[in-house]
Formats: structure tokens, sequence, C-alpha cells
């Protein structure tokens, strides 16, 4: 209930950091791990090869706090709120109708263009997806689960417009997004000036996630390293919010070094 | 000069110039930014719209999409947002993306989905502006991909039956409308004193609700509490689309002078005519008149002479 204090012992699931999780998912658990981190709200990260399919909503990550469990990023920040804890309480409602539009924006653009290259480009797919997808399960159980997964998204896919789309324009829409998040940013800390909120914690897990995760080409990270505030952005919330912490932190486990074993 | 340019769209009602929120976005930004757009819009005798709807076509070039339309434009230096800072360019695309996501479910479902407006109004109206036998097909089909749309975008677990997914994108929908009018605050467009990009696709999304009479109209109901919003569509439809809030055809400067001069016209010959019988009276035997009075008095009694009548 909102009424009980955070407890110590509060568990963010995802699936496997190493062989399984997909850049879309990965760069949504380390938004929430930045959110919590934002807040002061201890949490650990448990990695499951299930955590998909224990999730209530289908889509990771998930907190396990208490005896309730919440996923997306849009509905933890509900939840914390009703314990008495949000970033965003100082925005006047002009602000936060900005706020909340802008984070529309990186899930309208950002997140749909990552699901785009994971599961609508063919290389990529054949490379990356599939063998990472189902990898902690047996054939043919994980070729079976990782078409029934890109099924689903194409079906998405096609359903917005998105499907007929070259890898051209979808870059050339994380690009617009990038200068869009880079232009509001301006030369501040945060996106609300002195601090961070939610949108700061989104725009975070994706653009470190970008950064940081080796892909068939480097034309993705590019789009991003062409605005040199966004990634003093991404460079200042780790430096704040997860260095110093051990190993175990989400983003150690993102960086290059342990990436690059992963293709 | 520029090639011309021609919009395919869907037509109006109910005081719009469109029903469609893409045509009427982009008709609205041609408005906005001068670019002289034919507009056509698609009836019964017109080829049967194939593929997306609005289309701009400029010799050569086909283009759908409202944002690429609009892009296109900008290109031709038909540009609304120049006056615009990179901020605020920023913010349009965020807005934009707010709408798409929160609003545009709610607006399908209102046209598409709910069986009641979709049978009484949506299907016949776009049925009867389609070529038979597409008539039959098409507006099925549109319904078909509304639904699919909203339920690959907002469906899913834990939202379990359409009941819950259409309670819940209602919900979403009426708090995206309480946070643009909050924005919008007593400004009259979104960036101050000229319209741009945003202010025609909220302009777009908006007045489709605000104006078209469902059976079925909880999203209008709300809308309708928001008055900034309602004078927003409605300061748009009559500085730019002349037409006037209750809906009738436009009466632009010139019409109401080429009207004036009508009826002026009208009075002159009018009085002309009776100047002319007036005479013609006068020069005619007045017996033949004076039998008639007396019949008529006879008759019932009290009723004027046909030539008091004719009297100035």
């Amino acid at each position: 209930t909102a009424a009980e204090p955070w407890p110590e012992n509060a568990a963010l699931y995802q699936q496997l950091k190493e062989e399984q999780i997909l850049l879309s998912d990965n760069a949504s658990s380390l938004a929430v791990q930045a959110f919590l981190q934002m807040c002061n709200l201890p949490i650990r990260v448990v990695c499951r090869a299930n955590a998909e399919y224990m999730s209530p909503s289908g889509k990771v990550p998930f907190i396990h706090v208490g005896n309730q469990v919440v996923s997306e990023l849009g509905p933890i920040v509900q939840f914390v709120k009703a314990k008495g804890h949000s970033l965003s309480d100082g925005l006047d409602e002009v602000q936060k109708a900005e706020m909340k539009a802008y984070m529309e924006l990186v899930n309208n653009m950002l997140l749909t263009a990552e699901l785009y290259l994971q599961w609508c480009d063919d290389v990529t797919v054949e490379e990356i997806t599939h063998p990472r997808y189902g990898s902690p399960y047996p054939w043919p159980l994980n070729r079976i689960l990782s078409y029934q997964k890109q099924w689903e998204v194409r079906r998405k896919m096609k359903a917005i417009g998105w499907a007929g789309k070259t890898l051209e324009q979808v870059l050339e829409d994380v690009d617009q997004c990038c200068q869009a998040l880079s232009q509001r940013l301006g030369t501040q800390p945060y996106f609300f000036n002195k601090q961070p909120t939610e949108l700061d914690a989104l725009v975070f897990g994706h653009l470190f996630t970008i950064l940081t995760t080796q892909l068939i080409t480097d034309e993705l990270s590019e789009k991003v390293k062409n605005y040199s505030n966004l990634t003093a952005f991404c460079r200042r919330i780790e430096q704040q919010y997860f260095e110093g912490h051990d190993k175990d932190s989400a983003a150690a486990a993102a960086r290059p070094a342990k990436r690059s074993f992963l293709r | 000069m520029a090639a011309p340019m021609e919009l395919n769209c869907w037509g109006g009602g109910w005081g719009l110039p469109s029903l469609h929120p893409e045509s009427l976005t982009v008709m609205a930004y041609a408005k906005f930014s001068g670019a002289p757009l034919t507009v056509n819009t698609i009836n019964n005798s017109w080829r049967a719209p194939k593929g997306d709807v609005p289309v701009l076509i400029s010799e050569d070039i086909v283009i759908s999409q409202p944002a690429k339309i609009l892009n296109f434009l900008r290109k031709q230096k038909y540009n609304a947002d120049y006056e615009l800072s990179a901020k605020q360019g920023a913010d349009t695309l965020a807005y934009i993306a707010l709408l798409e996501e929160k609003v545009l479910p709610a607006l399908l479902h209102t046209f598409w989905v709910e069986a009641e407006n979709y049978c009484s109004v949506t299907k016949p109206w776009f049925a009867s502006r389609i070529a038979f036998p597409l008539s039959l097909y098409l507006p099925g089909k549109m319904s078909r991909e509304a639904l699919n749309r909203i339920l690959l975008t907002r469906g899913g677990p834990p939202l379990y039956s359409l009941s819950e997914v259409e309670a819940q994108i209602y919900r979403d929908a009426k708090e995206c409308l309480n946070l643009l009018s909050k924005r919008l605050g007593t400004s009259q467009f979104f960036f101050g004193d000229t319209p741009t990009t945003l202010d025609a696709f909220v302009f777009g999304f908006l007045a489709p609700i605000y104006k078209v009479c469902f059976p079925r109209v909880q999203l209008q109901e709300h809308l309708k509490q928001l008055p900034n919003l309602c004078r927003f569509c409605d300061d748009i439809l009559t500085c730019y689309f002349r037409l006037t809030v209750s809906g009738h055809s436009p009466a632009g400067q010139d019409t109401a002078d080429a009207n004036l001069q009508k009826l002026t016209q009208l009075v002159n010959k009018e009085s002309n005519l009776i100047e002319k019988m007036d005479d013609n009276l006068r020069k005619s035997p007045q017996h033949p008149p004076r039998k008639l009075t007396r019949l008529k008095l006879a008759a019932g009694g009290g009723e004027s002479t046909p030539s008091s009548r004719l009297s100035p």
C-alpha cells in the first residue's frame, strides 16, 4: 500500500544482461534505474530470463516493492509518487505539460526507432536480435520465441506507419529527435534547469544505451554523438548517480568494455 | 513562380473545411504560411482515393503524410515557423508527439470504432463521398484499421478487454486536452500572435472533435469545458477559413460587396418596375379598374383597389 515506506529489498527485474537483453529493453531498464537513483530509493537489479513473462504488462523492466509489482516508467513514477517521492513537484503546470510532451517524443521516436532497428532491419535481426533474444532457451524454443516477438513488433510498426520506412529515414527521425532534445537542453545541466526529473532519467536511459551498445554499424550512436551537450549530459548523470557504486550497478554493466564481447 | 500545387483530401461539414484530422492539419498550415493550394475534395465523381490521404501533387511530385507535406511546403519557402526559436521548434515536435500518442486514439475511436457514431454519422458521410462499389468496402476498412491501431498501440496487458482500453484512452485524451489548455493559457496561438505548425496540428486534431455532431460525445463535452481551446478553434475558422461560427458559407469581403451590388440592382429594378406599372395604369382607361373595384366591393368589402395599391 502507499502508506508503507520504501523497503530495503526492492528489486528491479530485467532480462539477462550479458546474453539476452536487447537495446530497447536495456534503455527502458536503465531509465527506471536512473529515476530511482535520482529519488534516492535503493533498488537491486535482478536478471531473469523470463522477466518479460513475469511482468504484469509484458514489458520490462518491472519493480517488486513490498507485495506490489509495477512495470514501465510511467506507472512506476506514479507508484513512487504515491509513496511520497517525486522529482517533478517543483514544476508548474505548463512545465509539467512540457515534460510529458518530451517524454512522449522520446517514446514516439527514439524507442520506436530502437525497436525498428532491432526487429525490422534484417541484418541486425539475423546477427544480433535472434541469437540474443532466445539465448537462454533450447532449440527450437529460442527461434520460435524470437520469431513470435518479431511478428508482433512488425505488426505494430505497420499499424503506426513505420513499416514502410527505410533505415535512412528512421535514422533521420532519430537525428530530428536528438536535435530537439539538444535544443531543449541547451546549456542547462538538466532539462528543467537545476534538478533532474523523470524526463532526464528517460533521456539518459535511451541515449546512454545507444552510445554504449555495439551494433552492426555505428550509425545510431553517431547520430547522438553529433550533439555534444547530449553526450556531456549522459556523462554527467553517469558520474553523479552511478559511479562509486558497486560493480553490480547498471551503468557499469552497460559500459562498452563488457558490451564488446556480445555480438 | 512556383509550380502549382494541388491537395487532394477529404471534404468538410459541420462548419469545417475537412473532417479528416490530417487533411485539416495540412489545409490549416497552408493558410497560415500563405501557400497557394488548390484543394480538391474527394467526391463521388473523382477517382477513388488510393493509399494515403491527404496527398499533395506538384507537377510530378506526389507526397503523402502531413509531416512530409509540411516539410515540402517549408522547402518551397512557405514556412510558418521562421520566427520560432530553436527551443520552440523542439517544443513543437514534442507536443505533436503528445497529440499523436494521447489524443489520436480517442479521436479514432470516436469516429471509427464507437458503434453508434460510426453507423449513424461516419460511415454514411464517407460512403457518400466514395464512388460505388468502393463505398461499400472502404469505410469498413478504415474502421478496422482504426481499431487495429488502437489495440496494437494501447491494448495489451494489464488491459484485457476493449472497454478497459476504451476507458484508458479517453482518460488519456482528456488529460492531454487539459494539458493543452494549460499550455495555451490566454494567448491567441501556442507561440504568441502568429500561428505555426503546432497550431495547425492542434487545430487539425481538435476541430473535428469540437464540431462534428455525434450521438456519443464524451470527448466533445470535455473539450467544451476548456473555453480557451474552443476559442482557439473558432478563431482559426473565422480568420483563416472565413467560416462563421454557426457554420454557414463564407462571406468574405469580395462576396459581401458583390452581394450588396446585386441587392442594389434588384431594388433598382423593382422600383423601375413599379414606376412603369404606375405609368401604365395612369395611361390606361379608368373604367375597367372601376368595374373590378365594384365587383370586389360586392364580394368582400374593404379591399383596396388595384390602382390605389400601386400608388407610391
